[in-house]
């Protein structure tokens, strides 16, 4: 970065771009939080939350560098606080294993679980939506079970199917298009979380809550047709 | 309708401005991957400068006239025939019902741009017209055309004076290519020597170049990272560095949120050449500070206005 410094209320800000400016927060919570501020500011051409930062495009044909760094810092100084309330709780249906999640066996195997010790630790808790990102409402959802640590696959597969399930770095991933993903892939929903021609085409929003529950692959099948 | 799709090229897509303000819902931008070009050919037949039109890649795309209309070619270095007698990139051209035009391969750079007066009638989907192809949606039905495909133009179009662009304002197609760029959120994490490196490297561009991103080829850099970051936001021209060292330049279609250091940025005054580029072309990176990207942006669209009046809109 050309320059750095630590302003609004002491968080690093940087440029990472001629029209992008940065700043690094402690969680997602704060990143997603931020973000949603400015946006509504009206004053930024993107502004998008990472896990831990926050990145915001700003027309730099006519608005310099110093006057967006201290729009960011003031922005800092006034984000509401962290909305607490209860937000919606959305309940994914799984197919876990077999040919809709082909890396169960060898993630099982990984971490000394039988498959059914995994669907357990995975169904039993309720998880966060931490953003949406890489592809539209592909959702990044945090909280998973320390015990279900795992990397992302060393090459990336070239085609993993609309709604996969994937694990890696301690959130759960859907994918909601066909296309190439590194996640390792433990099941599927049937669910379609992504839908261009509706209304809101997006199911699942950052905040969301998320639970998910083991489907058979005949109740797949019967949600998807449904 | 206004014309029949009869050869439609490896990848034809209708493309117009990008989508704006959803990349926090992981929606890309897509659009013209060369905006510079769509505007000059909407320049010539009338229409707003981002509006609608066909896009090509390497190949061309031959099609037949159903009713009267103006047309317009530009972008890479290509030849073009109107019922087999050639034509003229940036002019407008009068084409009449059963008049069959043909678009060759580029020569030089990647992309042609064909302007129809009116422009093209697509539905808006996430608040573009433009072809987003990973996701289907936008442009003609979300994919890319096929032959016999028909494709409806706006009735309600002025009959544009027929004109040409000017010389000074066709911009050169070329095989070796210099993209100003600044440092990028994790240029700390390159060794020193790789971070001059990045700046001082003939870059080729590799077979893997499509409207998502380029490979780069010719070097290699140290990453000090294990080479994965925490997922954090990426734009069209980040240039990430994974741990092959070898870097990835993003184009229109690149995803939102990416897991790699991200080492530079291709600064807004040169964004628009990236479409341009080829597998096989050279690169280098020029690098700026922000301001003076900023200053040089700003006497591009200083260069561009007396053509194209909306030209901030459009690069």
């Amino acid at each position: 970065m050309a320059s750095n410094d630590a302003d609004g209320a002491g968080k690093r800000i940087f440029d990472c771009g001629d029209d992008l400016i940065a700043v690094e927060l402690e969680d997602t919570r704060a990143s997603q939080a931020l973000a949603d501020h400015l946006r509504n500011s009206g004053q930024w051409i993107e502004c998008v939350a990472g896990i831990a930062s926050c990145v915001a495009q700003f027309d730099n044909a006519n608005v310099n560098l110093a006057e967006a760094r201290q729009r960011l810092s003031s922005a800092i100084d006034d984000v509401p606080a962290v909305r607490t309330e209860e937000s919606e709780l959305v309940e994914v249906p799984v197919c876990y294993g077999g040919s809709y999640g082909p890396d169960l066996g060898d993630i099982c195997e990984q971490l000394d679980l039988s498959r059914d010790e995994f669907i357990n630790l995975h169904t039993s808790r309720e998880y966060r939506v931490d953003m949406l990102g890489f592809t539209p409402g592909f959702a990044f959802i945090g909280g998973l079970d320390d015990a279900l640590n795992v990397p992302r696959r060393p090459e990336p597969r070239v085609r993993v199917e609309a709604g996969s399930v994937g694990i890696a770095g301690g959130r759960t991933g859907i994918y909601t298009l066909s296309g190439p993903g590194g996640w390792p892939i433990v099941g599927r929903t049937p669910a379609r979380l992504f839908d261009a021609a509706a209304r809101d085409p997006f199911r699942l929003h950052a905040g969301m809550r998320v639970r998910f529950f083991a489907v058979s692959p005949d109740e797949f099948d019967a949600m998807v047709s449904g | 309708m206004t014309l029949r799709i009869l050869k439609p090229g490896l990848q034809t897509t209708v493309q117009a401005g990008p989508r704006q303000g959803m990349r926090h819902l992981g929606v890309p931008a897509s659009g013209a991957a060369d905006p510079l070009s769509l505007a000059l050919a909407n320049r010539l037949v009338g229409n707003r400068l981002l509006a609608p039109a066909l896009e090509t890649t390497l190949t061309g795309v031959a099609m037949r006239f159903e009713e009267d209309t103006v047309v317009a070619i530009t972008g890479a270095r290509a030849k073009a025939w109107l019922n087999g007698g050639r034509v003229k990139l940036h002019r407008g051209i009068t084409v009449s019902a059963g008049d069959e035009l043909e678009i060759g391969g580029a020569k030089a750079g990647a992309r042609n741009y064909l302007a129809l007066a009116g422009g093209i009638v697509v539905d808006d989907v996430l608040g573009s017209v433009s072809t987003y192809l990973p996701a289907g949606i936008g442009g003609h039905e979300g994919r890319a055309l096929r032959t016999d495909d028909l494709i409806a133009t706006n009735p309600e179009r002025n009959a544009p004076d027929i004109t040409k662009t000017p010389k000074e304002y066709r911009p050169l197609a070329s095989t070796s290519w210099a993209l100003r760029a600044c440092y990028g959120a994790e240029i700390e994490l390159l060794e020193k020597d790789s971070r001059f490196d990045l700046f001082d490297t003939n870059f080729t561009v590799g077979n893997r170049a499509d409207r998502m991103g380029l490979q780069f080829e010719g070097a290699s850099f140290q990453v000090a990272s294990a080479g994965r970051l925490t997922s954090a936001p990426v734009f069209p021209g980040t240039i990430q560095c994974p741990e092959d060292g070898r870097p990835f330049l993003l184009s229109v279609d690149a995803q939102t949120i990416g897991g790699y250091p991200r080492v530079a940025q291709v600064a807004r005054v040169d964004r628009h050449l990236i479409g341009q580029l080829r597998p096989g072309d050279h690169v280098r990176l020029l690098w700026r500070d922000a301001e003076s990207a900023r200053e040089e942006l700003r006497a591009k669209h200083d260069y561009w206005r007396p053509w194209l009046p909306d030209i901030a809109d459009v690069i």
